[in-house]
């Protein structure tokens, strides 16, 4: 299996698949087509889980704007890490400035939604 | 019950459990996406405000500094005026009479604007003039006339490294509006159109206010003496073009200066 490393864009944030277990999402999300652009690491993430999963997997996700189906795109997301955190570590840290309290508060709101999983606030 | 039977309970069984689940998903789902969109307006209404806010903020920023390079350069004009043996509201109207030329030229909008506050400047560099010669009262003799013909250069010298469009603007201002039509002006001796327009502009505006002023050392010219030595001055001094605006308009210029009069002492 492949590593994936997608640079940022205007829209997209820069996207790193590591197999080592490393997930890692910088930047802005408010693509055009959302479920489109997202269809590649989803489909990696699946056969990651089946295949190929680490012992530790680390999710950062370092998300500055992001438009509302980017956050449905999110909550999928969140929902295939659920689904295979029983058997799986996951850690998934979600990285904010200081000063973006939008990104404070989604981070937390995702936290409230997936009690089963392991999600840190980090302020950068 | 027979086996048949029970097979059959267990199939359909495990069909409602899974309709179940699916049923479950679905109500989250929903649920989700009602959540989805409730928090994705409350999340855009307040970074749409931080926008709004920011943009604001820029607004205001950029009026403030325009307004500072305004404040700046009609101040260096009057630092520039204070040195020199004009007085009142001359560099003003100077302003004024620079963007009815530019105006009546054919220089955009933007531009005649800009030279309005840009020609104030024209004699900052007489803030490098020694007082000895400045403040002499009466003629200047020839090393006198030397010293103080270097106010141009002076100006140019002082102005000339800013990368703002306006300060630059000043500084062509400074350097050549004591150039002449015909070459005969300074510092540089240069000819027509070779001169800058905001120069030749400033150069009919300065003069022509300068000759209708009372000073110390001399009265005011009459307009007849002035429109005389003007028309005399066509292609001369001045830009022939400029020297046709002026009389084509003269009633604008005459007004500027009416309602712009030193108060007399």
């Amino acid at each position: 299996m492949e590593n994936i490393k997608l640079p940022a864009t205007q829209y997209t944030p820069e996207i790193i698949l590591d197999v080592n277990g490393t997930i890692s999402l910088v930047g802005k999300s408010y693509p055009e087509n959302t479920f489109e652009f997202y269809k590649l690491m989803m489909n990696w993430l699946e056969e990651y889980f089946e295949n190929f999963v680490a012992e530790i997997t680390t999710v950062n996700m370092e998300i500055i704007y992001f438009n509302s189906s980017s956050s449905k795109l999110f909550f999928d997301f969140f929902d295939l890490l659920e689904e295979n955190s029983t058997e799986n570590k996951i850690v998934i840290n979600w990285i904010y400035d200081e000063e973006n309290e939008t990104a404070e508060e989604a981070g937390e709101d995702f936290i409230e939604d997936f009690e089963s999983l392991k999600i840190n606030l980090v302020t950068k | 019950m027979n086996l048949n039977e029970s097979k059959l309970v267990l199939e359909i069984e495990a069909l409602k459990n899974s309709f179940i689940k699916t049923t479950d998903k679905l109500i989250k789902d929903v649920k989700r996406q009602d959540k989805i969109m409730l928090r994705s307006d409350k999340r855009q209404q307040k970074e749409y405000d931080e926008l709004q806010i920011k943009l604001q903020e820029v607004e205001e920023l950029k009026k403030e500094i325009e307004a500072t390079q305004r404040e700046v350069v009609f101040t260096m004009g009057s630092i520039g005026e204070s040195r020199s043996k004009e007085t009142g509201f001359h560099v003003k109207r100077v302003a004024e009479y620079t963007y009815i030329l530019a105006k009546y030229y054919g220089l955009p909008e933007e531009e005649c604007e800009m030279l309005k506050q840009a020609s104030p400047m024209h004699d900052i560099g007489k803030v490098a003039i020694p007082d000895i010669v400045l403040n002499k009262p009466g003629r200047f003799n020839d090393e006198e006339r030397l010293i103080m013909d270097t106010h141009a250069q002076l100006g140019y010298d002082m102005l000339k490294y800013s990368q703002r469009k306006l300060i630059k603007m000043a500084a062509t201002v400074a350097y050549e509006h004591h150039e002449k039509y015909n070459g005969k002006g300074y510092p540089n001796q240069i000819a027509g159109e070779d001169i800058h327009i905001y120069g030749r502009i400033t150069a009919l505006a300065d003069v022509f206010d300068a000759l209708g002023s009372t000073r110390v050392y001399k009265d005011a010219w009459d307009d007849e003496k002035i429109f005389k030595m003007f028309k005399e001055e066509r292609g001369e001094h001045f830009d022939p073009k400029l020297i046709d605006i002026f009389f084509e308009h003269l009633d604008e210029f005459l007004l500027v200066r009416d309602m712009m009069k030193d108060i007399q002492v």
